[in-house]
């Protein structure tokens, strides 16, 4: 089975790579894609909150290293690890990689704690559990008393 | 916000690079960018300096504004990173102080067109909807924009796309009521060679350069195409022909409206109009009702203005964002929000300057400054982007023969000098006409300092690019 793993570079996306660690089985992935998205309209077309460092006017160097931080996180698990950075409308390009690398499972991140998500609709995440081809694992934070 | 454009390529391994602007996408882009800025609002202020003659005064313009394109065509070639004008200074001089002052000064020119730019949309609003005031329709506007920035509905590349058809389509409209008055014999063509020189411009010369420091506005933009160089396939051959090709049809659509405006409208009209196209359209000339065709086409403007509003409020925040990375304003300008993914802190920050820029320039007007907010917001914009773009050819020509290994544009170095040179002498002009700018640009900047200050005196080293700690999550 190929499974995709969506990164944000935020910290919630991290939380959600290690989820689908914890719990699946190796032995049955093949491959996991690391997909990042780059958006060339937005003000900040890709923000990697994973690593130090400064900016230097890239942005696909952030993905890169947002999409390297969530590789690591499958360093000798099993499956072969791709990297890929894509750019346009991050569910569009999400749900486009699922169907093109016919993929078993997507893992997304949904980075807000009630209110920011309900109030506005047509989240990234919202968007790939309603139009992904295949079953979606969307890791939620944390309730912030668990903390 | 449904679109998406990567275009697939067949290799199917490890690590996959995809890009998703094609050269047609940022022609559209840099074309909406130019086109929107200016010609709706600015033509009355044009034909005001120059008389009959002002196309002359925006082919001039566009003319520098497209040789200046070419060095940024250069230059984004060679480092196609998002970072425009701050990157290239950086790497021509690597002089911080200097790299920082272009970097704010870009900001603060970006910050002034909004301003002007919603001016410019509550004008045209006025002829929809004349009870709102006009500063409650600029800032409502302004506001709409950041949280439309903020939802991320201004990522749609085929938003984009279309709201520049609808650009195009707007300027079409004058053309055909050109076309349609000379074919039923009414135009003077003598018109086109007028230049009023009764008015403070006492030679045709000084009259045309007036014309070109007021239409300069509507040429700038095309900077912003700096934004998307990172996501641009095959950057080499897409920049040069887009980018300097959107200016060369901005330009030839530029011309064609002011004569086919100059033809229709008498010049004192257009001079007097705070909506100026759309007295072409008030003419009556095409067979429709008057009514439903001024109405279309001031949703046509305020589509346009807003095209051209929306690149600037998405590019104050990632300014502001590079700026915190790099330690010069306060870290919390690269905050970003968890589900959004979007600078929020920086575009509540650009709307409020942008917002007191609006409330400022109504009361100075409204004590009897004398002012013209549209006219004295877009000239602090162009005396700010006049001086970046000198520079940025400097630069242009400082960084020949360095990071030359892979293959770029080579903008023609005659024409570069006669760019530095148009632009001097534009800026010149600029300041000499209306030195009161200066003190409008002074206190944009002065809003840089005030933020560089904070980071030094309050902020923490390293704020803006903190490590989380990845046990926690």
């Amino acid at each position: 089975m190929h499974v995709i793993v969506a990164t944000d570079g935020s910290r919630q996306s991290l939380a959600a790579a290690r989820q689908l660690k914890a719990f699946a089985d190796p032995a049955k992935i093949t491959d996991v894609s690391v997909v990042a998205v780059v958006r060339p309209l937005a003000s900040v077309a890709f923000a990697d909150d994973l690593a130090e460092g400064k900016l230097d006017g890239s942005f696909r160097d952030a993905a890169r290293s947002a999409v390297d931080t969530i590789a690591a996180v499958y360093d000798g698990w099993g499956p072969k690890v791709h990297k890929r950075i894509r750019s346009g409308s991050a569910a569009n390009e999400i749900i486009k990689a699922a169907k093109q690398y016919d993929a078993g499972l997507v893992v997304v991140a949904a980075g807000g704690r009630g209110l920011s998500d309900s109030v506005l609709v047509g989240s990234t995440a919202q968007r790939v559990q309603h139009y992904a081809p295949c079953p979606v694992l969307v890791v939620r934070p944390a309730p912030r008393s668990k903390k | 916000m449904a679109d998406s454009a990567t275009v697939p390529r067949p290799d199917q391994d490890d690590s996959e690079l995809k890009r998703s602007i094609t050269g047609r996408l940022l022609f559209f882009y840099t074309l909406g960018d130019v086109l929107g800025s200016g010609i709706y609002v600015l033509i009355g202020l044009v034909a005001a300096a120059v008389g009959g003659a002002f196309w002359i005064a925006f082919a001039l313009g566009v003319t520098v504004a497209a040789i200046t394109g070419a060095a940024y065509a250069e230059l984004v070639t060679k480092y196609p990173q998002a970072a425009g004008a701050s990157l290239y200074v950086n790497k021509a001089f690597g002089n911080r102080p200097l790299t920082f002052l272009v970097t704010v000064s870009f900001l603060a020119a970006s910050m002034a067109a909004s301003g002007s730019l919603a001016v410019g949309f509550a004008s045209y609003f006025e002829t929809l909807w004349s009870a709102p005031p006009a500063l409650l329709v600029s800032l409502v506007f302004v506001a709409l924009l950041v949280v439309v920035n903020f939802v991320g509905i201004t990522e749609s590349v085929w938003m984009n796309m279309l709201m520049t058809f609808v650009e195009v389509a707007g300027l079409l409209i004058v053309l055909i009521i050109g076309i349609v008055h000379i074919a039923q014999g009414g135009a003077d063509f003598g018109v086109l060679t007028r230049i009023d020189t009764s008015g403070d411009y006492g030679s045709p010369a000084l009259a045309v350069l007036a014309g070109i420091a007021f239409s300069f506005f509507a040429m700038t933009g095309f900077e912003n195409t700096a934004n998307v160089a990172e996501e641009t396939i095959d950057p080499y051959k897409a920049f040069p022909r887009s980018l300097v090709g959107g200016m060369v049809v901005a330009g030839v659509v530029y011309v064609l409206v002011s004569m086919a405006a100059a033809l229709t409208v008498p010049t004192e009209t257009l001079a007097t109009s705070d909506a100026a196209l759309l007295e072409v359209v008030k003419q009556g000339i095409l067979p429709f009702s008057t009514e439903l065709m001024t109405t279309l086409f001031s949703v046509i403007a305020l589509i346009a203005i807003t095209n051209t509003t929306l690149v600037t409020v998405v590019t104050q925040p990632r300014v502001l964002y590079g700026m915190a990375r790099e330690d010069v304003v306060p870290g919390v300008f690269a905050t970003i929000h968890p589900v959004r993914r979007s600078p929020w802190v920086g575009l509540i920050f650009s709307g409020a300057v942008v917002a007191s820029l609006l409330v400022i320039g109504t009361l100075v007007t409204e004590a009897g400054g004398g002012i013209d907010l549209v006219g004295r917001l877009a000239t602090v914009t162009v005396v700010l982007l006049l001086a970046i773009y000198a520079i940025v050819i400097v630069a242009c020509l400082k960084l020949r023969g360095q990071d030359e290994d892979h293959p770029f544009f080579r903008a023609n170095t005659p024409l570069l000098f006669v760019g530095l040179l148009g632009n001097l002498a534009i800026l010149y002009f600029t300041i000499y006409d209306d030195p009161y700018s200066l003190i409008w640009c002074a206190g944009l900047l002065g809003v840089g300092l005030v933020l560089f200050l904070a980071e030094y005196f309050f902020g923490s080293r390293g704020t803006g690019a903190k490590t989380p700690d990845l046990t926690e999550v």
